[in-house]
């Protein structure tokens, strides 16, 4: 059995009013790779902050398994944000090396890494150059080399194959499945299920803010009496997904009634009873 | 160990900050480069300008009308002698000779660019000169009339004090001044440099502190947070306390080139333009300077924190922007108040005002005059403020929102 690494302890998340999860209870194993699957809205980037020490939870804790808080193991985790946050007017490299730099990692160090994975990727002839004109996929393949520069012990991505061509999606996982079976821990979310069950050793399915369910792909068909994978998640979220993206701050009172004022109603007023 | 962490953190993240601000051009060039060029273009091509101009004026030809019916013979030729284009005309019947009538028209339709009325009083000449007074050519004309006119009564005074039995220039100027205007004003020429550079140095400096940290602070904060690379940042080992001074410092240093520049292209615009005589170095003591170097930096930290805290609480950069440029207004208003505040016999609760304090105290110093009282209040104050300023852009940047964008 793997050690645990980051436990999850009955930890929710509010914003005002609205409760992006509730009561998550998780166990993270060195050497995991873990599938965040769930709809948009779902709280899978809010438990992804979470355990990058982002945000803070507003009940529970997110820990080490050794009792440290999440945030003073920043050192070792690695994150790969939906958007990238790549500064344009950098160069890959620089970008990479700004991060590895905080993260206190030698330049040469960092290099020697960052042309390690580049190699993997594709990617070691665009390392000098700015990433403003980079496609999607170079983006993301840049972000994930400076999430790798520190050697992280934890890798977050945050639906990493969004927006990807076949190719690039295709190396991008190849990667992931590669850093698993070296014994890296990979928290990973996306929409796709089919993704989820080729790359993942452990798929948890998040509905609502609410852990639905949380295994081994076999064990998800086993429990909800299944053979498919995509049976077993529209059985586990059969009740409809909420709309709103949790971490938006709500409009106050006066902000939506000005709002109001400048929005135009529809031309035609509909006779429902037709 | 953990310190030097810590300083590497801080300078990693401000020079990437600065990287990225050198390597735009055109915040290089709304920031730096219009900064150092502005007061020698403004000094230098104005007065050329204005001579340019003068010149175009002078060369112009202007035709006035001489409304008279017994002019004196010495003004009739003084106006032959002109440069005026003359027309003579026979005086119509008014009361008051300022009374436009027809030449109103005459003068609006530009046929004539001024109207000179004159009707002799017994020994006095009663005169009107009409014109419009936006149009450039009737402004010169009436200046080229009068100028004739005074020179004639000038004359005209001189003989008739010598017909009279009297010496002109003594009945004229009878209080005169002996020796040199110079020499009487125990100044030195440094305290009048200081004083002169007390009436704008401290303005341009508070203005363009302001102004110019306007945009690195949006674009390192709610630049950072539309561009959603603030997410990864906060992900990372560093504390938002040295998220905040790498930015700071990355902004200060910014705004700190720039006013330098600002104050260089002033100072290089005055010794351009004058001779030495008009300006000299200000005599600064070493006090004087460092407590000069104590205020610009008190009021350095206090507003590019609150310009940063301003920002970070913005959602966007069009908020941020919405939000900081009126709040120049705060700078601007208390800057020009100042600048009327006698220093002489001041009361010590002046120096305790937001913004007035460091303006005043920059005044005094660039006058070598260090106020024991005056230097304690400001700076106590000013500390004050700077770590208000500072605690409230710490407390922004600990918000758990500022991860989010507004969409």
């Amino acid at each position: 059995m793997a050690k645990p690494l980051i436990v999850v302890d009955g930890a929710s998340k509010s914003f005002g009013e609205v409760r992006a999860l509730e009561h998550v209870d998780l166990t993270i194993h060195e050497g995991e790779v873990i599938g965040l699957v769930g709809s948009n809205g779902a709280g899978k980037t809010t438990l992804l902050r979470l355990l990058a020490g982002v945000y803070v939870p507003t009940v529970g804790r997110v820990q080490l398994a050794d009792g440290r808080a999440i945030h003073s193991a920043r050192q070792t985790i690695g994150v790969v944000p939906e958007n990238t946050g790549l500064y344009s007017r950098l160069t890959a490299w620089e970008n990479i090396r700004y991060h590895s730099r905080i993260h206190g990692i030698g330049d040469e160090e960092a290099w020697k890494r960052t042309l390690y994975f580049s190699k993997f990727l594709g990617m070691q002839d665009v390392l000098h150059r700015h990433t403003k004109g980079f496609s999607r996929g170079m983006r993301q393949k840049t972000a994930l080399l400076r999430a790798l520069a520190h050697a992280p012990r934890v890798l977050l991505l945050d639906e990493p194959t969004a927006g990807l061509d076949v190719t690039s999606a295709r190396t991008v996982r190849d990667l992931v499945r590669q850093l698993g079976n070296d014994g890296g821990t990979v928290i990973y979310s996306t929409h796709q299920l089919s993704e989820a069950q080729r790359v993942c050793d452990r798929i948890i399915i998040i509905h609502n803010g609410e852990v639905r369910a949380d295994g081994t792909p076999a064990r998800l068909l086993e429990s909800t009496e299944t053979t498919h994978l995509e049976d077993a998640y529209i059985s586990l979220t059969n009740d409809a997904a909420r709309e709103h993206e949790p971490s938006d701050k709500p409009l106050g009172r006066w902000a939506k009634w000005w709002r109001s004022v400048f929005t135009p109603r529809a031309p035609i007023e509909v006779d429902e009873s037709e | 160990m953990k310190v030097s962490k810590r300083r590497n953190r801080v300078g990693a993240i401000a020079k990437k900050e600065l990287v990225e601000f050198v390597r735009d051009w055109r915040t290089i060039v709304a920031i730096l480069v219009i900064p150092l060029l502005m007061f020698p273009v403004l000094f230098i091509l104005f007065p050329l300008l204005l001579e340019s101009e003068a010149a175009e004026l002078q060369s112009m030809e202007v035709d006035i009308v001489v409304q008279a019916d017994d002019l004196p013979d010495v003004l009739y030729h003084a106006f032959n002698g002109s440069s005026l284009g003359i027309t003579y005309e026979p005086m119509p019947q008014l009361v008051n000779l300022s009374s436009p009538d027809e030449d109103g028209d005459r003068l609006r339709n530009g046929v004539v660019d001024a109207v000179v009325r004159m009707r002799m009083n017994g020994t006095i000449v009663d005169y009107a000169l009409l014109y419009f007074s936006t149009s450039e050519q009737s402004l010169e004309a009436r200046s080229r009339t009068f100028e004739v006119l005074a020179a004639w009564e000038d004359n005209e005074t001189v003989r008739r004090i010598t017909d009279a039995g009297l010496d002109a220039d003594e009945t004229l100027d009878p209080l005169r001044w002996n020796g040199s205007f110079d020499e009487a004003d125990v100044a030195t020429k440094g305290e009048q440099a200081g004083m002169a550079l007390s009436l704008f140095i401290p303005l341009v400096l508070a203005v363009w502190t302001f102004s110019s940290a306007i945009q690195p602070s949006i674009d390192m904060t709610a630049g950072e947070r539309e561009r959603g690379t603030l997410e990864a940042l906060l992900a990372l080992p560093c504390t938002r306390m040295e998220l905040l001074m790498g930015k700071w410092l990355a902004v200060a240093t910014i705004t700190g080139a720039g006013v330098l520049l600002q104050i260089a292209g002033l100072l290089f615009a005055i010794g351009y333009l004058a001779t030495s005589d008009f300006i000299s170095v200000p005599e600064l003591g070493v006090g004087a300077l460092a407590l000069l170097l104590l205020a610009v930096m008190l009021f350095a930290i206090m507003v590019v924190a609150f310009e940063l805290a301003l920002a970070m609480r913005s959602h966007s950069v069009k908020e941020a922007g919405s939000i900081l440029g009126p709040a120049v207004l705060l700078i601007l208003f208390p800057a020009l108040f100042t600048q009327v505040i006698n220093l002489d016999g001041i009361e010590a609760y002046w120096f305790s005002i937001p913004v007035v304090n460091v303006l005043l105290a920059l005044r005094e110093l660039l006058m070598n005059r260090v106020v024991f009282s005056h230097v304690v209040v400001w700076a106590s104050t000013s500390t004050l403020y700077a770590l208000a300023a500072a605690y409230y852009a710490a407390r922004q940047f600990k918000r758990e929102d500022i991860v989010t964008s507004l969409s």
